[in-house]
């Protein structure tokens, strides 16, 4: 039940964050400094901008236990509304990516680990480097460049094309290239992640034991080493879930794609407070949740691990 | 045999997952809509996103939602990007009264998109609820030129307000000074939107905000809403029954991106139009001809820069001329609009009735100098704020200071904190872009008064004086004379500096024709002419 | 994989023969050199406009790499951008270590509330949006370089905590400590002489690992407009210049050469990183005394906790 602190912990520092950053929704008013005061004023007053620091975060806070995250600052709706609206999406992204990613490591890195000398193994170590060297941003625009201007294979925007909202096959069109990048940015890591995990399962006594009983190389890799490896493996692809509710702010940009990314991202620019610490609760949320997970998983399947983590 | 195996299952799975990304795109190159019976959609790009669909609930009062509002809302008049006016809601106006009111014969032809007409009665009790203190509007202070407001824009109680309903099609606005038709519309026109108000009625004017309606508005704009996805994308549909003509598309989509991407996006072909005006650097006029797009200049100037100076903490005047007179217009204008600019020392437009002409722009580092000296400047550090698009400009502008003796400090902020940090004091300095209008007070009217002091002037009385003698001067030739009383006091004080009107460029779009790209500049665009082909 | 000939030699001689490693090293010495040197030897001013050149000006004998918007020396911005981004990437990366192993120490050494609260801060920070603490502390203290190192550093010291919270954990059983524990060491004394040199190593090959982190980050941060702004050059920000799509295709010696700057400096941490890792793998340091089960035991923490990096953006 730390989670409540914490909780608090971090609502409480973003919202602080906030309060003392120069400037208030209130200073967008008017084009380059036109505003008037009085329509200023009257935006304070409806945000109650004007109150104490600690009154509005009570206030925040009485809301958010009565399940309310409020209204938009900047649209005048709510909070939750919008969020859900964003949820979708950049599951649909940032998911297909990270799924990719973990079909295409899970065969590379165990591969990599067991054959050390083999052409996998390089092959890992090229994807990690890549992955890990090249920044998201740079590979979105090479991407965007060849394939949609270059090429003119690929759409370099949006979810839909107009007017034909819902279908899957446009939707995975416009999907190939925002997801590709997402793929890519995250292989390295769980590429990494799989070899190291399988190494280590291969050094374990029982692995040797099923050499020496003479069990047959595939049976070994499938059976044991593989099996073995499931933990560390399902404990990193469960940590990718925040970044999957959360969204990728660079990618979600540069493609026009309606995520939570964007959505944070624009809030935090138009000082729409409300909305970042709705996405704030919801981020905090997910990775309590998939604290919790692993706990549960680490409890489950290795009880050695759930020692040595400490108690949640 | 048994690496193989698991090799293949391995290429397996890569394939497998490749080929679920790189299968879909098979109907690439075929225009996705080849059927008939497809919907015609022009898509719209946008790079910042609106705020409420309620147009007097926008804390922002941006432009981008202005854009918005001009689709779904209707206004009483079209303005042209040379200050010219067409009918939109209102077919024809006159000045009534002495000049103190104006009359707007109503488009009997106008209707909401629920088929309910619109009479000047929805004129009325939009400008009354929006003038209510007790409903929450904001932007009021739009209103505040009407009789019977005090200068919040909100309605004072047992004065009459200066809204009169003369006949189902005839409304009368009545101001607290005589003001011309043609200079309301262009300074508020843009601001001046009519409500469904037979959907209001049974709602307090306290709880005006918070209707169901404004998920999915109703006005009487050329386009209906169809569908939002909140901050990022918006569908709306053609107005068959627009009074103006029915837009020559079914479907107007909508979509928010970066705004390094709108260009990329018209390229690839993801968008047939971008706002505002399709507006792009002179740098990237190549890029768009060699991808097969015409570029065309706009007719009239767009863009207004300006140098804001904190007038408190560089108190002496003599310092803030040596600012100007350090300042190499002519290279900074090249280096920002790369020859679509022409500098000024004034915010008056050209083309402005009353422009009095011939205002001094030199750029002399040495009289600047001996300005300093003469001041006795002490070399405190100056600090320039500017946002992150106008880097490379400060950049450039802390050198030519720095030649004077200047000592300055860039801060990259956003224009938030940098309009808070000027109004506040925190800055120095501040670059700043405006859209001008052909109002001789269009940005001096706002920026001098006690409500709002940008410049942290210790007093705006001398201002405000020649202002007023300015607004209230009605004869062509005295009125002239009376800007050139102001423009001759703003360049002995300098308050702020006047740099260059910059004209944009527009990518035109090779789908859609009809569209009036310099005109957007003013918020509003012509969506009922616009055809796609 | 552990031959006689390694398990006599110093973490440095087993360095030096890893050639990739080698190569790593000599890149960063390299850049370090050219960076810190070329600039006052070649008279370079990265923050002034060359008036006869003009605004985006191509390639020529005067400018390498042509001039930028501002008609600045895009040769010059290159290697003071180079000065800021490696500065950023070692400032920060050592801003994550000197948080992160006193209190991953403590944590795993004392247990208790001490684990308990570092282990919960941990969390926070790693649950922590980026984005808005970034954009909230440089709006609140300005996007000045410090700014962004102690941002980003702070931002990484969860992985190196836990790296080192785990390692001590295992450490702090062995019968070595325990017989100095009964000895009365303080506890100051024991997690200097004894755990540190125990747990430190995976740490070195974390530390090269989070400097490329830190420049990722710095230029991801450029690209959204809130890292290190002009008239300071980063690589970052000169990258993001490739934005506007005619500097992409039409002027690539403006950002071809940063990017290419900041992949290569990448990628030679990572061999140096690696290389690291092995070399000071502790099943060969024998002075401790601690007996390991194989090498990828030591192995394993460093790749398994990484995963619980914060959810940067990069």
């Amino acid at each position: 039940m730390t989670v409540i602190p914490v909780f608090f912990g971090i609502t409480l520092l973003v919202f602080v964050f906030l309060s003392v950053a120069p400037g208030t929704i209130a200073d967008l008013m008017g084009e380059g400094g036109s505003a008037i005061a009085s329509d200023q004023a009257a935006l304070e007053e409806r945000l109650c901008l004007n109150d104490p620091l600690p009154v509005r975060y009570v206030n925040w806070l009485g809301d958010l236990f009565q399940g309310d995250l409020g209204l938009s600052w900047q649209t005048g709706r709510p909070v939750s509304e919008s969020i859900a609206q964003r949820v979708g999406p950049s599951l649909i992204l940032t998911g297909t990516g990270v799924a990719l990613a973990i079909l295409l490591a899970i065969p590379l890195g165990t591969l990599a680990a067991w054959k050390p000398r083999s052409i996998w193994n390089k092959l890992a170590s090229v994807c990690s480097m890549v992955s890990f060297g090249v920044p998201g941003f740079l590979l979105s625009l090479v991407l965007v460049y060849v394939f949609s201007l270059t090429l003119g294979l690929l759409p370099a925007s949006r979810m839909y094309t107009t007017g034909t909202s819902g279908s899957l096959g446009d939707l995975l069109y416009h999907l190939a290239l925002p997801a590709a990048v997402i793929c890519i940015s995250n292989l390295g890591e769980l590429v990494k992640q799989t070899r190291a995990a399988c190494l280590e399962t291969m050094g374990e006594d029982y692995i040797r034991t099923a050499w020496a009983k003479g069990l047959k190389g595939r049976a070994v890799l499938v059976r044991h080493v593989f099996r073995g490896s499931l933990t560390p493996i399902l404990t990193t692809v469960l940590t990718h879930i925040p970044h999957i509710i959360g969204g990728s702010v660079v990618v979600e940009r540069l493609f026009g794609w309606p995520g939570m990314g964007s959505l944070m991202f624009t809030a935090i620019l138009s000082r729409d407070y409300a909305m970042v610490m709705g996405v704030t609760v919801v981020i905090a949320l997910t990775v309590f949740s998939t604290n919790l997970l692993l706990d549960l998983v680490y409890g489950l399947v290795d009880p050695r691990v759930r020692q040595g983590r400490g108690g949640v | 045999m048994k690496q193989r195996t698991i090799a293949l299952a391995a290429a397996f799975t890569l394939t497998a997952s490749l080929t679920a990304c790189t299968q879909t795109p098979a109907p690439s190159g075929a225009q996705p809509q080849s059927t008939s019976n497809a919907p015609v959609v022009v898509s719209y790009g946008i790079s910042n996103a609106w705020d409420s669909l309620m147009p007097y609930n926008s804390p922002s009062g941006s432009n981008y939602s202005r854009m918005i509002y001009d689709k779904i809302y209707d206004r009483l008049a079209y303005v042209h990007a040379d200050g010219t006016l067409s009918p939109r809601g209102a077919k024809s106006w006159e000045s009534a009264d002495d000049g103190l009111s104006v009359r707007f014969h109503l488009d009997e032809k106008a209707a909401f998109h629920d088929g309910t007409p619109v009479t000047a009665q929805h004129w009325a009790d939009t400008i009354v609820r929006m003038t209510d203190p007790a409903c929450p509007t904001l932007g009021r202070s739009a209103f505040s030129v009407l009789a019977g407001t005090d200068s919040s824009g909100a309605a004072v109680a047992g004065e009459t307000l200066g809204v009169t309903v003369e006949d189902e099609y005839t409304l009368k606005l009545t101001f607290k000074s005589a003001t011309t038709p043609e200079d309301f519309l262009l300074d508020r026109n843009r601001e001046y939107y009519v409500l469904p108000t037979h959907l209001m009625e049974d709602v307090a004017p306290a709880d005006t905000m918070s209707m169901d309606l404004w998920a999915a508005p109703i006005g009487s704009g050329p386009c209906k809403f169809q569908s939002e996805v909140m901050g990022s994308a918006l569908i709306l549909t053609a107005n068959e029954n627009y009074q103006l003509g029915a837009p020559g598309f079914d479907e107007l989509d909508i979509t928010v991106m970066d705004k390094n991407s709108l260009l990329t996006a018209l390229i690839a072909g993801d968008l047939d139009y971008y706002a505002i005006g399709g507006s792009l650097s002179a740098a990237d006029q190549p890029t768009a001809e060699s991808a097969g797009f015409e570029v065309l200049e706009g007719t009239v100037p767009n863009t207004f820069f300006e140098l804001m100076l904190n007038n408190e903490s560089i108190s002496d005047a003599r310092i803030r001329r040596a600012i100007e007179l350090s300042l190499d217009k002519e290279l900074l204008c090249e280096q920002s609009t790369q020859g679509h600019g022409t500098v000024t020392g004034t915010s008056v437009l050209p083309t402005c009735a009353s422009y009095a002409g011939d205002y001094n722009t030199a750029y002399d580092v040495d009289a600047a100098k001996e300005l300093l000296t003469e001041a006795g400047y002490d070399g405190t550090t100056y600090s320039l704020a500017c946002t992150s698009n106008r880097q490379g400009l400060a950049a450039l502008m802390q050198q030519q200071l720095e030649e004077a003796g200047f000592s300055v400090q860039v801060e990259t902020v956003d224009s938030t904190t940098m309009f808070a940090g000027m109004a506040d004091g925190t800055y120095d300095m501040g670059i700043a872009s405006h859209t001008p209008n052909a109002l001789p007070l269009w940005f001096t009217e706002s920026r001098f008064t006690a409500e709002n002091n940008i410049f942290r002037v210790a007093d705006t009385a001398p201002y405000e004086e020649r202002i007023d003698a300015v607004k209230n001067e009605t004869d062509p030739e005295q009125r002239t004379a009376a800007l050139a009383e102001l423009e001759g006091y703003l360049a002995q004080e300098r308050p702020f500096i006047p740099l260059w009107f910059g004209t944009a460029l527009h990518v035109q779009s090779n789908t859609v024709s009809g569209i009036d790209y310099p005109s957007a500049s003013f918020s509003n665009e012509n969506v009922w002419e616009w055809v796609k082909e | 994989m552990s031959g006689k000939k390694a398990q006599n030699s110093t973490p440095w001689q087993r360095f030096r023969r890893d050639r990739w490693a080698m190569v790593g090293l000599c890149i960063l010495a390299a850049e370090a050199v050219l960076v810190l040197l070329l600039p006052p030897l070649m008279g370079l001013e990265p923050n002034v406009t060359d008036r006869a050149a003009g605004f985006w000006a191509p390639p020529s004998w005067e400018h390498w790499l042509g001039t930028d918007d501002v008609g600045r020396d895009v040769f010059a911005r290159l290697l003071y951008g180079g000065r800021v981004s490696l500065l950023v990437g070692f400032s920060a990366a050592a801003i994550s270590v000197a948080v992160g192993v006193p209190l991953g120490l403590l944590a795993g050494y004392r247990r208790g509330v001490c684990e308990f609260w570092i282990m919960r801060c941990a969390d926070v920070f790693q649950s922590f949006p980026t984005t808005v603490l970034v954009l909230c502390l440089v709006a609140l203290v300005g996007a000045s370089v410090w700014n962004i190192v102690v941002v980003i550093g702070l931002l990484g010291w969860t992985s190196i905590a836990r790296l080192v919270y785990g390692n001590t954990l295992s450490v702090r059983e062995q019968e070595y400590i325990l017989a100095v524990r009964a000895l009365g060491g303080s506890t100051a004394t024991i997690l200097r002489r004894n755990v540190l040199p125990n747990v430190i190593s995976p740490v070195w090959a974390a530390l090269a690992q989070r400097v490329g982190r830190a420049i990722l980050s710095e230029s991801s941060l450029s690209f959204l407009g809130v890292g290190i702004r002009t008239p300071q050059a980063s690589w970052g920000n000169i990258v993001q210049y490739a934005t506007n799509i005619t500097v992409f295709s039409d002027y690539p010696w403006i950002w071809v050469p940063p990017s290419v700057c900041i992949v290569v400096t990448v990628f030679a941490l990572q061999f140096v990183g690696d290389g690291l890792r092995d070399a000071m793998d502790p099943k060969y340091v024998s002075s401790t005394g601690v007996e390991e089960r194989n090498a990828f035991c030591r192995d394993t923490p460093v790749e398994l906790l990484a995963a619980l990096e914060d959810p940067d953006e990069s």
